[in-house]
């Protein structure tokens, strides 16, 4: 996978799961789970934003702010983001090397 | 949810019976190979970044001798959960201190319906709780004897 792309998936997993933190962390207490390093976990989500290249975590946050998710899987050969087809071409191992993004929808995808 | 639900989630083939690591951080990664290969993933070290982001919130290790490894990932499409036993005991970084020898992991797509990961972890871990019930799973001979123990069987 292209090194880019796995910060932006691990990345967004960490935003989920501090998102996760701050809205049910009470449940998982409950659980017995300790959640006191959240502030550790935002200063590594900051140390992580700040190793991608700036321009793409410029597109990643519009993303993230106009969809929610800026990085979707692409399952069945479509996005889950849109439902639009992904051509086949996009597999190949020629675009192995940079980010592709969805024709229809603009956001970064994945092939989980 | 009662732990037939849960157990649907899981398979033989993701079930370790013998861990060899003996740290929390190679633990972690037989944890995450064990997914790997019982579930056909691409991206394994997407899961291995968020579980160990997910133990620097603090240690998944609650039970006593039992950790639950969760969390959310773009890498699975849906909840998976491996089940895995160490006889010689992990470090894991416990609350009392004590080896782990017990790991049930779920890992859940971001988009997880009616927060189905959270429900099976809290049945996972009720379930549990029970000294006579962890030395039935730690002497249980295979996955069917170890899922049979679980039900109550
Ligand atoms: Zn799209």
């Amino acid at each position: 996978m292209h090194p880019q792309l796995q910060q932006l998936v691990a990345l967004q997993d960490m935003m989920g799961m501090i998102r996760e933190i701050e809205e049910k962390g009470s449940e998982l207490e409950d659980m017995g789970f300790k959640t006191a390093g959240l502030d550790d976990l935002k200063n590594a989500r900051e140390e992580l934003e700040g190793k991608i290249d700036p321009q793409v975590m410029g597109l990643f946050r519009r993303l993230t702010g106009k969809f929610g998710r800026a990085v979707v899987p692409v399952i069945g050969n479509s996005c889950t983001g849109c439902f639009a087809l992904i051509p086949a071409s996009f597999v190949s191992k020629t675009n192995a090397g940079r980010l592709q993004y969805c024709e229809s929808c603009g956001r970064i995808l994945y092939w989980p | 949810m009662d732990i037939a639900d849960v157990l649907k989630h899981t398979s033989s083939e993701l079930f370790l019976p013998d861990l060899q690591a003996t740290d929390k951080e190679s633990a972690i990664q037989e944890l995450v190979s064990g997914l790997s290969s019982g579930m056909n993933i691409q991206n394994p070290d997407t899961i291995l970044q968020m579980l160990q982001s997910r133990e620097s919130l603090g240690s998944t290790a609650v039970g006593p001798g039992i950790a639950f490894p969760h969390g959310r990932t773009l890498a699975v499409q849906q909840l998976s959960i491996l089940m895995a036993r160490s006889t010689k005991g992990v470090d894991f970084d416990s609350e009392d201190g004590g080896p782990t020898h017990l790991f049930f992991v779920l890992i859940a797509p971001p988009q997880d319906m009616g927060h189905q990961y959270i429900k099976s972890l809290a049945t996972l871990i009720d379930s549990v709780q029970d000294t006579d019930l962890r030395d039935k799973l730690m002497a249980a001979d295979n996955y069917e004897a170890f899922c049979a123990a679980l039900k109550g069987e």
